[in-house]
């Protein structure tokens, strides 16, 4: 029985050879082609192959995934940290840069009128009455704000002004509230009125120009500025636009509608007139 | 000394219920306009406290809540103060003697307050200013109009916030 194991395994061995031999003389011989074993075993060997290699990979993701996964969370990590300090730079570079805006054009308006003395300040609530239009803002008298101060925008347009003041916060009346009055011309023609808030065109957010002389002499799209009559306010602030005429109930005051430069339902930063020298 | 107690919880419970209400209705509210105004949202709060506690309390609650209205208003006035107590007082009596405390009675008196406090805006507005009704009266309804929309949840808010007490 030795034996013939002994021998079985001398023809395996060398019927192994044998084919071994072929399997290299036929590669040899083919020029570099695929030989004839490789030819015979490649469709049963390819798909377990692919799939053998498939899983190697994977099982090399997960080892490497493993291996790493301290390295990656400490990058994960620092990479959070990093995303968040660029997102608060941001956000810090885009206020400065509305602020420098801002600035940039209060600093023109200012060159333009040195006489006037200005105190900064913020819209903190608005009124929650739909039959007025006025806010308060975040400073008072201990700032040096009186009472009927102006508010413009820091391009200079006329807000409101105030008409409550205590120490820390003011209530400010706008343009368009039915209160408002501000002695006022048309800066083309030169023509004095009165622009005040009106019942009909409060809730558009316009104001009126009444008492002009030569209303035929106005035309859409001129500016209404301040006339600096009175005192109250600076000559030459500028209100707003014509956008139309019209004539009131009686159809004896015709009048323009003046839309207001300053973008009152979104202000939020503004400046107080303390002091000014008044033009008479 | 129950009573007393009484009381005090009643005013740890209202006044920060209160000074919520006023920052809402001058802060958040001022920003979110509903037909294009701005709800009031202190009436339903003194309607509910009223429908639920009573004349006194209701009484109470209107004229600090009115007080905070006039504030929220930016007005020196006290049109809301007045306006506001006289509701607390009214629909605590209501509750007292013939309405059920249920959200049919709260809406009922909700839209009646709403519709009060708007109207007399619009009649003060009218009489001392001079101002045409018929173009006050369309803010008017859309105030009452854009506040009732926050009823459901003040009754709500309301019922708890009175059963704690």
């Amino acid at each position: 029985m030795k034996d013939l194991i002994s021998k079985k395994g001398i023809y395996i061995a060398v019927a192994a050879v044998a084919v071994a031999i072929a399997a290299a003389l036929s590669v040899a011989l083919s020029g570099g082609h695929a030989g004839f074993a490789a030819m015979l075993s490649e469709p049963f060997f390819k798909p377990v192959k692919s799939a053998m290699t498939s899983l190697a990979g994977s099982l090399e993701h997960i080892y490497g995934y493993m291996y790493r996964y301290d390295e990656l969370e400490e990058e994960n990590a620092s990479l959070r940290s990093r995303i968040a300090e660029l997102e608060q730079e941001y956000r810090e570079y885009t206020e400065i840069s509305e602020e420098n805006a801002r600035l940039r054009s209060l600093l023109g308006f200012v060159e333009r009128h040195e006489e006037l003395k200005l105190e900064p300040v913020s819209v903190i609530s608005w009124t929650a009455s739909n039959f007025s239009s006025s806010f308060t803002i975040s400073k008072g008298s201990s700032s040096g704000i009186e009472l009927y101060d102006p508010i413009i925008t820091e391009d200079g347009y006329l807000v409101g002004q105030v008409t409550s003041v205590t120490a820390s916060s003011c209530t400010v009346t706008t343009v368009v509230d039915t209160t408002s009055r501000v002695g006022a011309l048309i800066y083309e023609t030169g023509e004095t009125g009165v622009a005040s808030g009106d019942f009909e065109l409060f809730q558009d957010g316009t104001l009126r120009l009444s008492y002009i002389a030569e209303l035929e002499d106005v035309l859409i799209g001129d500016t209404v500025v301040t006339s600096g009559s009175g005192g109250v306010f600076p000559s030459g602030l500028v209100i707003g636009k014509i956008t139309g005429m019209s004539v009131g109930a009686s159809g004896l005051d015709p009048y323009a509608i003046v839309e207001p430069s300053a973008d009152i339902d979104d202000c939020a930063h503004l400046y107080v007139i303390t002091d000014f020298a008044v033009s008479e | 000394m129950r009573e007393r107690s009484r009381v005090l919880i009643k005013l740890l419970i209202l006044a920060p219920y209160l000074a919520v209400l006023y920052i809402l209705q001058s802060t958040l509210l001022t920003h979110l306009p509903i037909f294009g105004t701005t709800p009031m949202i202190m009436p339903l709060a003194v309607c509910g406290v009223a429908l639920f506690l009573g004349r006194v309390d209701g009484g109470v609650t209107g004229l600090f809540a009115g007080m905070l209205m006039d504030l929220a208003c930016n007005q020196a006035t006290i049109h809301f103060t007045l306006v506001l107590t006289l509701t607390g007082l009214l629909v605590g009596i209501l509750s007292d003697t013939v309405l059920v405390q249920g959200f049919p009675s709260y809406l009922l008196t909700a839209a009646a307050a709403l519709a009060v406090c708007s109207a007399s805006q619009v009649f003060a507005l009218a009489v001392l200013r001079g101002a045409p009704i018929a173009l006050l009266s369309g803010i008017a309804v859309r105030q009452t109009l854009s506040s009732l929309i926050f009823t459901f949840p003040f009754y709500y808010i309301s019922r708890f916030l009175c059963r704690v007490m």
